[in-house]
């Protein structure tokens, strides 16, 4: 071969070095300029900072970003389950848009090819549009429905929030140990890294890593690493972010010309069955226990497959069959068998599920061998 | 289009300029026949000769002006523009014919409530196959057709050089390409304006702007497009360079459109995509969101322009140092 041609080939060589390196630049950027480095601190005093700098004034500040939401759980194939479907976040990635202006003015807006769904909530009112079915609607949120469901936990007003840290801590120290990495950076912000480890043994996750801003303490992201894999099996948080009052545009929303218009109020339906409901939940929660403690704890619940199949197809409208949904994961569960008994075990990433045949359902982030272990607890 | 007929194509533009052939010739190198017909490229100047050598930019231009004229004259190509241009009065007939039953979808509602819709709706339809076609078919023959028809070695003969001869070459798919997506959006807005009602347009994420803005959109979307397009004419002309079959690098680079497609189709695969071409081609819809997605079209045309980087500097590596056997 000619020296030439060595010459002219070194050109698009070069050239796909340059973009390949474009393409790898932002790991490689910080990797080489090192980690952005913030001033230690404790769990505690991180989580007083958190908590004093999203109290005042009203919450979170403005804000605008993209989220992205990946889940690689190593659950079975599922059968093509609707985009909105809930189900579809089980896997893959999604990205939604948010713009964030105060604590009543919000839009979420998630685009899909040539389409759009949007909800936007400006003051006491609130919009959900759907450009694929070209329906708007009106939400209203009933009052004092929201009251009653409030959870009874500390508001973080009625202390400081070095005494909202202590109390945090206390009780996830028990079985946890947490730390902080001050190293990290989510959507180009250097952030604190709040990890949680589980202490027990046989549990599934091996940390929670919870990135705050390390300027406005905000929670960027959210990842769970399963034990045995680098990557977060299921991770949330933001890929790109300003802390920018996003234009106020994004917040007013008119219904189009010729689009529909529908009202939806919420907590209506709550109130309404709310009494059936209550019952149930007490009737479940009844026969439904806890084997184990903290990250090792399994629950057991009564269950039977045909009372899923005929049930549930009454309450789901749109996306997939959830009784080809329950054949085909079971498909991929695999038998299993000890003194307990005998039953079916689904294994993914994070949780581990064992169906056993005398109508049990156990549900943990544990090891087989740990749920197994529980179903022996009679 | 035969050998015989291209030939005859030239012939018909370049005769007048016989006469004045031999004042341009460079002695010796190729002989009197032959280098009628490389001459014949220039298209007739109306002054009559031109001085040897005194217009070298202007024979840059001269050149992709002649190509252009080739291009634009050749029957497949019309006949290619004339389907692009009526798919869309098709699918504006057939969504006429749909929501005049009542039953209405979304994107039937959105283009049945607006002319200028059915522009984005034809574009997401043919982007990903039709066009391409189109365009890798001339960009794909633009080497490898001059090659295999016996006429490369004297368009080489002519004083112009293999890089200059390149980048006419590829300007010229870039210009069908734009020309390829102007024909679309063109047939699309006047199918819409003459089937549907105008108004202002309900963007995706349910704001409503007006007529100028949506015109302007459009615009944006068919300079997108477009570019997409080009990068796509940027890997079929370095296909171009390694063969002399011409069907051979338009298959082969519809191949790697259809690949990407199902590649793309393939959920575990999901890391992958962002890097294949075709995953950009649709995200034109960006310009459909308030505020419009700048990111999502940023993106786009990066990729687009690292591919037309790669994939002609192949085409330049290759073709410089080729051999020009035929």
């Amino acid at each position: 071969m000619r020296r030439g041609t060595f010459v002219r080939w070194g050109v698009p060589i070069a050239a796909a070095a340059v973009i390949g390196g474009a393409i790898g630049a932002g790991p490689v950027i910080a990797a080489v300029s090192g980690e952005p480095v913030l001033p230690e601190r404790s769990a505690q005093q991180l989580l007083a900072d958190a908590v004093a700098a999203n109290s005042k004034d009203g919450g979170l500040p403005p804000m605008s970003g993209t989220v992205q939401q990946t889940a690689s759980l190593g659950l079975p194939a599922l059968p093509q389950a609707g985009e909105a479907s809930p189900l579809s976040l089980l896997s893959g990635s999604h990205e939604v848009k948010v713009w964030y202006g105060a604590a009543d003015k919000l839009r979420v807006a998630m685009p899909t090819q040539l389409n759009e769904t949007n909800l936007i909530v400006n003051g006491g009112q609130a919009w959900y549009w759907d450009s694929s079915t070209n329906t708007a609607t009106k939400l209203t949120i009933k009052a004092g429905a929201r009251k009653e469901h409030e959870l009874p936990t500390p508001r973080p007003t009625d202390l400081t929030p070095q005494q909202v840290a202590e109390r945090l801590l206390a009780n996830v120290d028990q079985h946890t140990a947490v730390r902080v990495i001050n190293t990290a950076e989510v959507a180009g912000r250097p952030v604190y890294q709040l990890v949680l480890a589980p202490k027990a043994e046989g549990s599934l996750v091996q940390e929670i890593r919870i990135a705050l801003d390390g300027e406005t303490y905000v929670p960027l992201q959210v990842q769970v690493y399963a034990k045995g894999s680098a990557e977060p099996a299921f991770q949330v948080g933001f890929t790109q972010v300003t802390f920018t009052p996003p234009a106020a545009e994004n917040f007013t929303f008119t219904p189009p010309a010729g689009a529909k218009v529908e009202e939806q109020t919420i907590g209506a339906d709550f109130a309404e069955n709310e009494e059936q409901r209550a019952e149930h939940a007490k009737d479940v929660a009844g026969q439904a226990k806890v084997v184990g403690e903290g990250w090792a704890a399994v629950a057991v619940v009564p269950f039977s497959l045909e009372n899923l199949k005929t049930e549930a197809p009454a309450g789901q409208e749109r996306g997939a069959d959830p009784g080809a949904l329950v054949d085909s994961v079971l498909k991929s569960a695999t038998p299993v068998s000890g003194t307990w008994g005998s039953g079916k075990l689904i294994r993914t990433k994070l949780v581990t599920a064992l169906l056993t045949d005398d109508g049990r359902l156990l549900v943990g982030a544990v090891t087989p061998e740990e749920i197994t272990k529980a179903a022996g607890v009679k | 289009m035969s050998t015989a007929e291209k030939a005859d194509t030239r012939a018909a533009t370049g005769d007048p300029e016989a006469g004045t052939d031999a004042a341009r010739r460079t002695p010796g190198l190729v002989p009197v026949a032959e280098t009628m017909r490389t001459t014949e490229r220039h298209p007739p100047e109306p002054s009559g000769a031109v001085p040897a050598g005194a217009g070298r930019p202007w024979a840059f231009w001269r050149l992709l002006g002649s190509e252009l004229g080739l291009t634009f004259r050749r029957p497949r190509n019309l006949v290619m523009l004339a389907v692009l241009g009526a798919v869309p009065v098709i699918i504006g007939i057939a969504l006429r014919v749909v929501a005049s039953d009542g039953q209405m979808g979304g994107m039937i509602q959105d283009v049945a409530g607006n002319s200028l819709m059915l522009t984005f709706v034809s574009f997401s339809f043919l982007v990903l196959l039709l066009m391409p076609v189109a365009v890798s078919v001339v960009a794909g023959d633009s080497i490898a057709g001059e090659a295999g028809a016996g006429t490369l070695r004297y368009l080489l003969a002519a004083p112009a050089g293999r890089t200059r001869l390149l980048l006419v070459k590829y300007l010229n798919a870039v210009v069908f390409a734009y020309a390829v997506t102007a024909v679309v959006a063109l047939s699309a807005l006047l199918t819409g304006l003459i089937l549907f009602p105008a108004g202002p347009v309900t963007l995706l994420s349910g704001t409503t702007v007006s007529v100028a803005d949506g015109l302007l959109r459009i615009l944006i979307t068919v300079g997108y497009v477009g570019a997409a397009m080009a990068a796509l004419a940027a890997i079929a002309l370095a296909l171009s360079t390694f063969t002399e079959v011409s069907i051979g690098a338009i298959a082969a680079t519809l191949v790697l459109v259809i690949v990407c497609q199902v590649l793309r189709a393939i959920p575990e695969l999901g890391s992958i995509t962002p890097y294949l071409l075709p995953t950009r081609f649709t995200n034109f819809d960006a310009v459909l969101r308030s505020p419009i997605d700048t990111g999502a079209l940023r993106e786009g045309l990066l990729a687009f322009g690292a591919y037309i980087v790669l994939f002609g500097s192949i085409a330049w590596a290759r073709f410089s140092g080729k051999d020009i056997t035929s």
